[in-house]
């Protein structure tokens, strides 16, 4: 890809700063828990019991615990009436602005699949049972997919104007990439991004009914895997021009330097085979980061565990870099869909910050087909500087960023 | 970085084609009311809907043979927008373009089949060829697929600011010189599950006349279709500048942001501005915002005429002053009452003169947007 043009006179390739990050998952509440659960491995996944699964193959998911997560309810009024997803914006927004608390966005790009979803279910379930609508305008106005990014930002006076990406399972990457060319380019010098998804019975019925969800553990890129789970969460980096975050003497966790996207037409929901789409989408994150592919010390895999997704993410990953480092941390948490791809890029800036590979949990053997240097079961200490991170998602939608270690 | 439209395609409950149904709006025509029921009670509703002939004009495509309808409006307004701007859909010209498509309810019709068979009998009847089509980016991810785009492809999502906010992210994309064009498709369809949803929220009326700017909102009428527009270099009218606007707490603070934007657009003479007024509580948002920083320009809205088409509204917006711009008259303004404080008319406006143009978003969901255009000297 050329560089970027103008952007109103300014820097043409200005350095990108993660100067905040905040996030929420089964993986814990915080960068701290987080931590841990990366470091001990844990698996987070559990029976679903927000909805029944009674019909489903699949019956569990990593899953935020309410109550935690809507502790804030019981203090009435707005609160409780918000969605879950809106909770989870706001835990993860509050915290990336615990460490950053004046960081004033001029925009927020943020990536979900389904926004309030439950609620849409709730309302047509009372109209199908002819029950009680009295809820009604409430699940009607907190079901938009904006709306619980408006109520984070809300939640903390911010005012910035913000664009919801909804690209399927890659939208947290692509919010993330599209936020880092906004800075990059000049034309912004400080931008909240990030992703954001609730678990509902739609989408975990959807999978399954196609069969991409498995009864049994989630194994990314083992020889018997047999399908992913879904999971929930939200995350929010605070990215800022390098150059002003270090004028105003910001602590920078990471840079981001690259970003790539391809759309590879083969099918509505199934990845060419071939790895084209992943491998450009890779190609050219490593290009705009002005970095090769021997450059790159972990790569944090897409990996659902699907058969087709791991098989063509494996094979490009294979095609493309020699032996690096690779896990999926889905295996640990499921696949949060919009939120992914921003979950895990917060799981690479943790990696860069404590110098260790996450691990691909439920490892237990390689399938032979790809050449894969998988980190299995354990996290590995590791020096780290350079990290890429995949999403990919429904209709070809394939992404990835390269993330770097500060170092002044 | 200069920006302009170089293609526009539109399909509408007039049919398709951006001059015939600029022609049917100059001529003051308002579209069909059709009454829609739904299983779960007696209420019925009206949209305007897009007539089943204007789908003819869609070439076959694999993609498509399943697809909703919102894919199939986005398909024939992004085609025409290519063809306008004499663009072939070609593997150089593929690589060079991206795809933004603003949407706000997405595929609803295959969405809501989808759940009632998981409600009505159990996950095991979930179809594993309707999810998919559930997804937000499915119409966008058809689009690239028949247009053959294999670079940046976006779905946005918003209200009815969805289309303005799509624009705006098509700017920053553009600064990337690798881009020759981003192709920006607004969608929508309708169906009963909205008006019902709308109708309690008090936003919806349950038969026309659209009643814009009139001091009680009585409600909107939802409509469908799509618009596109083919970003490029250079073309006959030019975005001037965009404008991300923001997000109103409640509904009282709208005008705020309103004029903020208004203002920000309004440093040169605007000759017109193009309103989002629906017939709800947003037209007196805008009303007053416009009579405090543009007084002296005409303000337009077409939504007594078509409806509101959220997702695809921004583009027909665009589409409409672009076309004004061009063709220098605006349509006459359906059903606005006498005491409106603003410079409306209810015949055909010529605007010889007419050189800038302030396209407006208030959405019903709390996001506003802007853009100006002007045309190109």
């Amino acid at each position: 890809m050329a560089r970027s043009g103008s952007g109103n006179g300014k820097s043409l390739t200005a350095r990108v700063a993660v100067v905040g990050a905040g996030v929420v998952s089964p993986l814990g509440f915080g960068l701290s828990e987080t931590f841990d659960s990366l470091r001990e491995a844990r698996d987070c996944v559990t029976r679903v019991g927000r909805f029944s699964v009674a019909g489903c193959r699949c019956k569990t998911a990593g899953q935020v615990p309410d109550e935690r997560l809507l502790s804030k309810r019981h203090e009435g009024g707005r609160a409780r009436r918000l969605h879950r997803a809106s909770h989870m914006m706001i835990q993860a927004l509050g915290e990336a602005l615990e460490q950053e608390p004046q960081f004033k966005p001029e925009l927020t790009v943020i990536g979900t699949t389904s926004g309030g979803m439950s609620y849409g279910e709730d309302y047509y379930r009372s109209l199908d049972r002819h029950g009680s609508l009295r809820h009604a305008p409430t699940w009607i106005a907190n079901y938009p997919a904006q709306k619980p990014v408006i109520d984070a930002l809300e939640a903390f006076e911010i005012s910035a104007p913000c664009q919801v990406v909804a690209n399927a399972c890659a939208s947290g990457t692509n919010a993330i990439g599209h936020a880092f060319e906004c800075v990059r380019s000049g034309r912004y010098q400080r931008m909240l991004t990030g992703g954001y998804d609730a678990l509902s019975e739609l989408v975990f019925v959807g999978f399954d009914s196609l069969q991409a969800s498995t009864p049994e553990k989630c194994r990314p890129f083992d020889q018997h895997r047999t399908g992913m789970v879904l999971g929930e969460g939200a995350a929010i980096l605070a990215l800022e021009n390098l150059d002003l975050a270090l004028k105003r003497g910001a602590h920078v966790l990471a840079e981001i330097t690259g970003y790539g996207m391809s759309t590879d037409n083969f099918h509505l929901t199934q990845p060419d085979p071939s790895g084209v789409g992943p491998r450009r989408a890779m190609e050219r994150a490593l290009e705009r980061a002005r970095a090769t592919a021997n450059m790159v010390d972990y790569i944090n895999a897409h990996g659902t565990a699907t058969p087709f997704n791991d098989a063509a993410e494996g094979k490009a990953i294979s095609e493309l870099f020699d032996r690096v480092p690779v896990s999926s941390t889905k295996s640990m948490m499921g696949h949060s869909l919009g939120a992914a791809g921003a979950v895990e890029a917060v799981i690479c800036l943790l990696a860069l910050q404590y110098q260790f590979l996450p691990p691909n949990i439920n490892f237990c053997a390689p399938d032979e087909d790809v050449d894969l240097n998988i980190v299995a079961n354990e996290a590995r200490p590791m020096a780290l500087r350079t990290v890429l991170s995949n999403s990919f998602g429904f209709g070809g939608t394939n992404a990835s960023i390269v993330m770097q270690k500060f170092e002044a | 970085m200069r920006l302009a439209i170089a293609g526009m395609g539109w399909i509408t409950p007039f049919g398709n084609g951006v001059d015939p149904v600029w022609k049917r709006l100059l001529r003051g025509d308002e579209a069909r009311a059709e009454e829609i029921t739904e299983q779960f009670g007696d209420q019925s509703y009206t949209v305007f809907r897009v007539p089943e002939s204007a789908l003819a004009c869609i070439p076959p495509h694999p993609r498509l043979r399943r697809a909703s309808l919102i894919s199939r409006f986005a398909a024939a307004a992004g085609l025409e927008a290519l063809e306008a701007a004499g663009v072939k859909p070609d593997s150089h010209s593929a690589e060079r373009t991206a795809l933004v498509f603003a949407i706000s309810n997405g595929g609803v019709i295959y969405t809501k089949r989808f759940y009632r068979d998981i409600v009505g009998g159990g996950a095991q009847s979930a179809s594993p060829l309707l999810f998919p089509e559930t997804v937000f980016n499915a119409p966008a991810s058809h689009l690239a697929a028949i247009l053959g785009i294999t670079g940046a492809t976006y779905t946005l999502v918003s209200d009815s600011a969805a289309g303005l906010l799509a624009i705006k992210m098509a700017e920053d994309l553009m600064t990337n010189e690798a881009l020759d064009y981003c192709l920006v498709v607004g969608a929508e369809e309708a169906d009963w599950l909205l008006c019902d949803a709308y109708r309690r929220w008090r936003l919806l009326r349950l038969a026309p006349p659209v009643e814009p700017f009139a001091q009680i909102g009585r409600g909107m009428i939802l409509s469908e279709g799509a618009g596109a527009v083919l970003l490029a270099r250079d073309g006959p009218v030019v975005i001037e500048c965009t404008h991300a606007g923001g997000y109103y707490r409640k509904r009282a603070q709208a005008e705020e942001i309103l004029k903020r934007v208004l203002g920000d657009l309004s440093k040169t003479e605007i000759d017109f501005v193009i309103s989002s007024a629906n017939g709800t509580f947003i037209d007196q948002a805008e009303c007053r915002a416009l009579k405090r920083i543009t007084p002296n320009a005409f303000v337009y809205t077409v939504k007594p005429a078509l409806g509101e088409s959220v997702g695809a509204a921004g583009l027909w917006q665009v589409i409409i002053g672009a076309q004004a711009l061009r063709y220098s008259e605006l349509p006459p303004l359906l059903h606005a009452g006498p005491t409106i404080p603003l410079r409306i008319s209810a015949s055909r406006i010529p605007m010889a003169s007419a050189r800038h143009t302030i396209v407006l978003s208030c959405g019903v969901n709390q996001q506003v947007a802007g853009l100006r255009l002007g045309k190109n000297s």
